[in-house]
This record gives structure tokens, C-alpha cells and sequence, in this order.
């Protein structure tokens, strides 16, 4: 691309995240938008991989440019002193930062209906939710205006949305991406993740914002992730189907799409085996152990003495972070604080996180079975169900949280995950998911450009 | 219900959240119904060698890299004072207060 098609085709994204207003995706006013991406389309290098590709940006990741919210009331306007690596590296690649997406507040949620900001609308039926709590991030790939964005992921929170707004979302192992200047939420789970409308578009900006970090120490110290070719077969791969992936109430549209994908990845010429992860089941209690605990404690900074709002008008200490923190969290993020300090707590640690923490290392230990046995990738539905009705989850918090049922495992193992379009059901898309071994991605991107290529993501399954 | 609106405004105030009153019967509800969910984790435990002596597990690097223990600039674009809601020489600044509250934290 020449300097002159660069501005182009900022502009030319400045007017489509401008048309995708109505979806709420955005939290950066379109004016302010059109301005930064002309100035990053005049100033940018013009050598880098991502040269003049606009990028939106999860507002928990902290920029420069832009306000950091985390869709809280309480981080309302603040301006971040630094930036997160994974920006600066878009950035030195020549990609274009276009703007802050919405999200569940704190990046708790899974349809993005907690923001405090207002709900992202899906982008093919605005009754429905665009999953979360990367939902602005995926809605926004999905109307088409941006080829990219990031996102984070805590239990799902990246290829979930994308399995329901009908794109592709790559969740990467465990210390693959520097978490530096990534609002922190469940610390032994969050890992940044990256939304794209093709497995190209998602795989090369993941390639980018990977490697070593010295500013994370618990980003591993290797190389970045070189991006495989797009291969013409899978011979050679063994590809585990895990059979609590597929219950009987499996909605039967998904159920149908993966069966499709599978027979595909047949004919690819990978060999298929039925596989067991016996412990499945308990992933989402341990998670809703796990995560509300370490947000519990990582958000106990905000207090209200040194970032975002204060409350006014109280006269004792307690009361001015009580004060601060009631009025400026919403209700998602408050029951999870209150659940979080409830499994800590004096006389239940042992009954609730003590357990989990156990469980944990049993759901990792049946990833480790069954890939010790020549499996290189499981295949799974990404959810159980297509982008459910807005409203219709909010009043019983477990019912939503089991739309990260097969998201959450590889979170609370820090295996890597991708899910991509396999058809839809009545217009709304399908999601398949890859969970692959750690630091392996290029395996799970591979087997996902050919079955990307091999079937349509948009036909009726 | 497993958890009462009495202990949801204890775990408020250990949590440091102010809950209205009128929300506690609903709060306390929620709660219950996700304190339910999760306790079936004890139940695996008790149908036999479902983990309770499986060590805990830890995501990441093997072998944590320390940093070496030096003092150096922080990398921040802009000073601290400008994202703090008040500052000077230094300090973060808050309202002046009547009190610390030592008492009412042993309540």
C-alpha cells in the first residue's frame, strides 16, 4: 500500500465504524475516531507486516490515544500513563489503532449486557446479544468495520463472541502475549486474544502482539509465532472429538454444523478419535470459584484515593471506598467481588477454593492424557447454543455463566483455543472450536485454514 | 437460602462495597444460587479421588524470571498527578476525614 491508499483506506474505516454506531460496539466517539486514524495513517511506518490495517482495541487494554473505561462507571474518562505492549507492538507494525470497543464491565460477562455504557446489539439481529465480554470487539468484525480487533479472555470471553457474532476469535496459550497494561481481572486465567473476519486476518495480528515481554514476567520468554502455510491437507493430523463436548441437549443446529466440520476435517485427510475429558463438567463451577476470588482482590484498587471517580461527601475512610467502589461498579462486577470475598473468606477457602484450585489441576491433567496419546487437537462446538435473546439471561447469573461451558477449560489450563465460523442456524452463526497444546498454535491455525477453506461459514447447517 | 442477607452486608463490608438495603433480599438470593452451583466441586470430592490430593495448579512459565532489584524510571508517558484524582508533593491526596475507623473494622 502506497502513503495515499493508507489514508484512504483510513478514512474509508473511519466511515464504517461511523455507519456501526447503532451497535454500541464503539466507545470512542466516531468524530474522535476519524481524526486519530487520519493522524496514525499519516505518521505510520511504513515497513511493518500490518501496515495501515485498523485495529479496534477492548477498552481493559490500555492506550494512549483513547480514555481506558473497562466499561465501568467507576474508570469513567481515565486517561492510562502507558500504553499495553500489545498496543505498542500493532503500532510498530503500522497497524492503526481505530478506537475502543465495548465490553461487559471489567470484561465480566458473556453477552455483553453489563457495560456500563449501554448493551453492544448483534450485528444480524439486534434483539440478540453479541456474546462477551469481547462483544464490541466482535460486533464490529462482524459488521465489517475493521478486519481485526483484540480482545481478552478470562473464560471464553474472545471465542465465544466470536462464535456468536460469526467470525474468528484466537484465544493463545497461557504467557503467549505480554499482559502488560491488560486491565488485570482473574490473573492466573486472563490472557489477551485477537478477533478477525478470516483465520488470516486473526492469526497474523496474533503473530504480531505475541513474544517475549520484559515488562510481564509471566509472558514466557520466547519467540514470536511464526504463522503457518496455508495447507493444502490435514494428513498426518489426529484430531480428538471429546465426548462431553456433545451432550444430549446440545442445541441441534450446533450439533449439526460440527458434525458437518468434522466429516470436512475427515476428508481433509485427518484421522478422527473419540476422546473423554472426564472432568468437564466441573469446569464452570471451578471457574466461578476461581475468577470471582483473584477479581476480588485485583479489584480492590479501585478505591476511589488512585484512579477513576471518588465518591463525594463522606466523612470516614471506609466509607469514601465503600462509597466509591458501591456507586461505581455495576451489579455483574459487585457479585462477583461479594462471591470472590465469600470463597476467600475464613471457614470456606478450603470447602470452595482449595477445591477448585484441585479441580483445576484435574481438568489440566485430562488435557495431558489424552494429548500424550497422539492427539494433536480436540474439535468441540465453541457454545452450546447460537447468540441467545438479550435480557434473557441477566436475572440468574448461572444460567449465563454456562455459555462458557466449553470456552472456560482452556482457560483454566492454559491450553490454546480458537474458534471459527462453521455454518449457521436460521441466520445465526455457528462457532467451531480448536483447543490445541500448549505454545502449538500454529497446529490449531493450520487444521483452521483448511477447514476454514473447506467448508462455508454462512451456510445453513 | 445458603446465604443470608445478613452475611451479604458482612462480605460487603469486608469487601469494602457499600450494598443498599433493599437489594440484600436479592443480592442474597443470587448468591445462594451461585454458591449452590459451585458446591457441587465438594461433592466430586466426595465420590472418591476426585482431587482431593491433586496439587494445585499453576498456569505459566515453569521458573518465574525475577527482575533485578533496582530502582528505575517508571515507563509512564504522563506524570502520575495526571491520572490521580488529586496530587501533591508526591502524595496521593484524599478528603480530610474525621476518622480512620479502627474501631469499626473488629465490629
Amino acid at each position: 500500500m502506497t502513503e495515499v491508499e493508507v489514508l484512504a483506506a483510513a478514512k474509508a474505516a473511519a466511515t464504517r465504524l461511523s455507519k456501526a454506531k447503532r451497535l454500541n460496539a464503539l466507545l470512542t466517539p466516531p468524530a474522535v475516531v476519524r481524526k486519530s486514524l487520519v493522524a496514525q495513517a499519516k505518521a505510520v511506518r511504513a515497513s511493518g507486516v500490518l501496515y495501515g490495517m485498523p485495529v479496534a482495541v477492548k477498552d481493559n487494554i490500555c492506550t494512549l490515544d483513547f480514555p481506558t473505561t473497562c466499561g465501568s462507571k467507576i474508570l469513567e474518562g481515565y486517561q492510562s500513563p502507558y500504553e499495553a505492549t500489545v498496543v505498542t507492538k500493532l503500532k510498530a507494525a503500522g497497524a492503526l489503532i481505530a478506537g475502543k470497543a465495548n465490553l461487559d464491565e471489567f470484561a465480566m460477562g458473556s453477552s455483553t449486557e453489563h457495560s456500563a455504557y449501554g448493551r453492544v446489539l448483534h450485528p444480524l439481529d439486534r434483539t440478540r446479544v453479541p456474546g462477551g465480554s469481547s462483544g464490541g470487539s466482535a460486533a464490529l468484525v462482524a459488521a465489517g468495520a475493521v478486519p481485526a480487533a483484540l480482545g481478552s479472555e478470562t473464560g471464553g470471553s474472545v471465542r465465544q463472541p466470536a462464535a456468536f457474532c460469526g467470525v474468528v476469535g484466537i484465544k493463545p496459550t497461557y504467557g503467549r502475549v505480554s499482559r502488560y497494561g491488560l486491565v488485570a481481572f482473574g490473573s492466573s486465567l486472563d490472557q489477551v486474544g485477537v478477533l478477525g473476519r478470516s483465520v488470516h486476518d486473526a492469526a497474523r495480528v496474533l503473530s504480531v502482539i505475541s513474544g517475549r515481554d520484559p515488562r510481564d514476567n509471566t509472558c514466557e520468554d520466547r519467540d514470536s509465532l511464526r504463522l503457518p502455510t496455508v495447507p493444502e491437507r490435514l494428513e498426518g493430523f489426529v484430531i480428538g472429538i471429546p465426548k462431553e463436548y456433545f451432550p444430549v441437549d446440545l442445541h441441534p443446529g450446533v450439533r449439526r454444523a460440527c458434525d458437518r466440520a468434522i466429516r470436512a476435517l475427515k476428508d481433509l485427510g485427518a484421522a478422527i478419535r473419540d476422546v473423554s475429558l472426564p472432568h468437564t463438567a466441573y469446569a464452570i463451577p471451578t471457574y466461578y470459584v476461581i475468577a470471582p476470588a483473584e477479581a476480588s482482590s485485583n479489584l480492590a484498587r479501585f478505591d476511589g484515593v488512585r484512579y477513576g471517580s471518588r465518591a463525594g461527601g463522606v466523612t470516614t475512610l471506609a466509607d469514601l471506598y465503600r462509597e466509591t467502589r458501591g456507586a461505581g461498579f455495576g451489579p455483574e462486577v459487585q457479585r462477583r467481588i461479594l462471591v470472590g470475598t465469600y470463597v476467600l473468606s475464613s471457614g470456606y477457602y478450603d470447602a470452595y477454593y482449595r477445591k477448585a484450585q484441585q479441580m483445576r489441576a484435574l481438568l489440566a491433567q485430562d488435557f495431558r492424557n489424552v494429548f500424550d496419546r497422539g492427539v494433536d487437537l480436540l474439535f468441540t462446538p465453541t457454545t452450546p447454543t447460537v447468540a441467545f435473546k438479550a435480557g434473557e439471561r441477566t436475572k440468574d447469573p448461572v444460567a449465563m455463566y454456562l455459555a462458557d461451558c466449553f470456552t472456560a477449560p482452556a482457560n483454566l489450563t492454559g491450553v490454546p483455543a480458537m474458534s471459527l465460523p462453521i455454518g449457521r442456524v436460521k441466520g445465526l452463526p455457528v462457532g467451531g472450536q480448536f483447543i490445541g497444546q500448549p505454545f502449538l498454535e500454529d497446529d490449531m491455525i493450520e487444521a483452521a485454514y483448511a477447514l476454514e477453506r473447506a467448508i462455508s461459514g454462512t451456510d445453513e447447517a | 437460602m445458603s446465604v443470608t442477607p445478613d452475611e451479604v452486608r458482612q462480605i460487603a463490608k469486608l469487601a469494602e462495597l457499600s450494598v443498599d438495603e433493599e437489594h440484600l433480599p436479592e443480592l442474597a438470593a443470587q448468591m445462594s444460587r451461585i454458591v449452590d452451583y459451585i458446591a457441587q466441586l465438594g461433592e466430586a470430592g466426595g465420590s472418591g479421588g476426585t482431587g482431593d490430593h491433586a496439587k494445585p495448579f499453576i498456569p505459566g512459565p515453569d521458573a518465574i524470571r525475577l527482575r533485578e532489584d533496582v530502582v528505575a524510571p517508571q515507563p509512564l508517558e504522563g506524570k502520575i498527578s495526571d491520572f490521580a484524582p488529586a496530587f501533591k508533593d508526591g502524595f496521593f491526596l484524599v478528603p480530610k476525614l474525621g476518622a480512620f475507623d479502627a474501631g469499626e473494622e473488629t465490629a
